[in-house]
């Protein structure tokens, strides 16, 4: 296999592994969410960071967005 | 699930439904006084600040950022976002051109001065130099009681470059709240002006005061979709699936990149157009439209009281660049409210089908052609580590990182004197950043 038949059955792997994880999840009630509850289990923990990692990659790669919107609004790329 | 709004003991609504009791032994586990939970108290400023340091080595970018975020609650469960970021950046660019073992005299892109590299040095554009302003704000509200809303603007400007944006949020739970989907839209509308106007693509650089291969200010819009599904699996661990769609349409060419264009046997460059003194550079040419999907997994999961989250990202676009990410975060809570981060992150992507090193002299000139190192063939790593500490007053928290790319020319352009010369010089680079977060607590 090249890189790229390499790279889309690691996409295929993953994506396989969250919708298995997904469907066996049996969820978890309100009082039991102590722990996701807390600041450093937020999805974004810390958005001024993440804006900031965004634009620098963004500014660097051919890439960018994933978790939100690209990093858009310069003319660094 | 908007879990974010559930963190300590402001969420009115899970407090009610889970009771008094189960309230104050939460906040007792949070460090705060249940005394704290006022039913119709909104919650007060919460602000984010932060300065950042990127640098890079070999006199090449350096940025210094300020940057503010502000949230407030104005009305119940509704908040108003602001962000504010100021960017000072100044250094030099790769201009594309390659490295060449005599002397190489540029045109600046003001058209009004020029520059010369020694030789067998890489060509680097000092001139880079910009400040940018980017302000935001953004409104969320529930729509009803499991679906969220947030509409937002964007604005930025800098010297050559405006831009504006839409955008907006929709989520929605469902499964006791234990299932989010989400759908995002944002549009952008942007005008570049670049100095000493926009060269005609593949057009040959010229001597100083020359604008003839010049043009005026250009534009591009920019569609983004996103669709995504946040799940709890259990009482320790979150993943989030996102697909994204983003549609790129107008001036999508860097105006200040060249390619060289060389001879195929010996690698020598070639001179450029008569009277010009200058050996030929093309400045470089994209296509107008370019359409990107993403594919994003993310897991995050408490680990005896620290957190681990692990991130995937799989993109592809019609210009033929294929890329991953890893990232991966841990987070060790140690004392009383402080913590160390270590960060690690790869990143690979191949190059752009129109990615050429050089171009060569009597061979056809593609319709699109460009040299820039950003649409290249390269590896990135980054790590690092942050400390973070919480006080009675708010949080600050310090990082160092180090990020650095290692790229690989075309194998063809290896020719006569060409071999042996850094055709894709290594990218490194500092990234420093100072949090102070207030207002939360």
């Amino acid at each position: 296999m090249n890189i790229r038949q390499w790279q889309r059955v690691s996409a295929a792997v993953v994506l396989a592994s969250l919708g298995a994880g997904l469907a066996g999840c049996a969820g978890v009630e309100a009082y039991d969410r102590d722990i996701l509850a807390r600041p450093d289990m937020q999805i974004v923990t810390d958005p001024i960071e993440a804006a900031a990692d965004e634009h620098i990659y963004f500014s660097k790669e051919a890439s960018s967005g994933g978790q939100g919107f690209g990093g858009g609004g310069c003319g660094c790329n | 699930m908007q879990l974010k709004k559930r963190k300590h003991c402001k969420h009115r609504r899970q407090m009610k439904q889970i009771g008094v009791p189960l309230a104050a032994a939460t906040c007792a586990l949070l460090g705060q006084a249940p005394g704290d939970v006022k039913a119709q108290e909104l919650a007060p400023w919460d602000i984010d600040t932060s300065l950042l340091i990127y640098s890079e080595s070999d006199s090449r970018v350096q940025d210094l950022s300020l940057n503010a975020i502000a949230r407030k609650e104005l009305r119940e469960d509704s908040f108003l976002s602001l962000t504010l970021a100021l960017d000072t950046l100044t250094g030099a660019s790769p201009s594309g051109a390659v490295p060449s073992p005599v002397p190489q005299t540029f045109t600046r892109p003001s058209g009004n001065a020029s520059y010369t590299v020694p030789a067998n040095e890489p060509p680097l554009d000092d001139t880079f130099q910009d400040t940018r302003t980017a302000l935001s704000a953004s409104w969320e509200w529930p729509v009803t009681r499991l679906m969220l809303l947030n509409v937002g603007a964007s604005l930025s400007d800098e010297y050559d470059y405006t831009h504006t944006g839409l955008n907006a949020k929709l989520a929605r739970d469902f499964n006791d709240r234990n299932t989010t989907l989400s759908f995002g839209v944002a549009l952008a509308s942007d005008t570049v002006d670049p100095v000493g106007g926009s060269p005609v693509p593949l057009a040959p650089m010229l001597e100083q005061g020359n604008s003839a291969n010049k043009r005026g200010s250009e534009s591009k819009d920019v569609t983004d979709l996103l669709f995504g599904v946040t799940q709890v699996l259990n009482r320790k661990t979150l993943v989030q699936l996102n697909y994204s769609l983003s549609n790129s349409d107008g001036y999508l060419t860097d105006p200040y990149k060249v390619l060289s264009v060389v001879d195929p046997v010996t690698g020598n460059l070639v001179p450029g157009p008569a009277g010009s003194g200058l050996y030929r550079y093309l400045y470089e040419s994209r296509p107008d439209t370019r359409e990107k999907q993403s594919l994003f997994g993310l897991i995050k999961r408490d680990i005896g009281g620290n957190v681990l989250e692990a991130s995937y990202r799989y993109m592809t676009d019609d210009w033929g660049i294929d890329s991953q990410t890893i990232d991966v975060h841990f987070r060790w809570n140690f004392g009383e409210g402080s913590y160390l981060q270590p960060h690690v992150r790869f990143y690979s992507q191949n190059e752009a089908d129109f990615y050429h090193t050089v171009l060569f002299n009597g061979q056809p000139v593609p319709q699109f052609a460009t040299a820039d190192y950003r649409l290249g063939n390269f590896d990135g790593l980054t790590f690092g580590v942050k400390y973070g500490h919480e006080t009675k007053q708010g949080e600050w928290s310090a990082r160092v990182e180090w990020y650095s790319q290692t790229g690989e020319p075309d194998p063809s352009a290896r020719v006569g004197v060409l071999n042996g010369l850094d055709l894709y010089p290594d990218l490194n680079a500092m990234i420093a950043q100072v949090s102070y977060s207030f207002g939360k607590r």
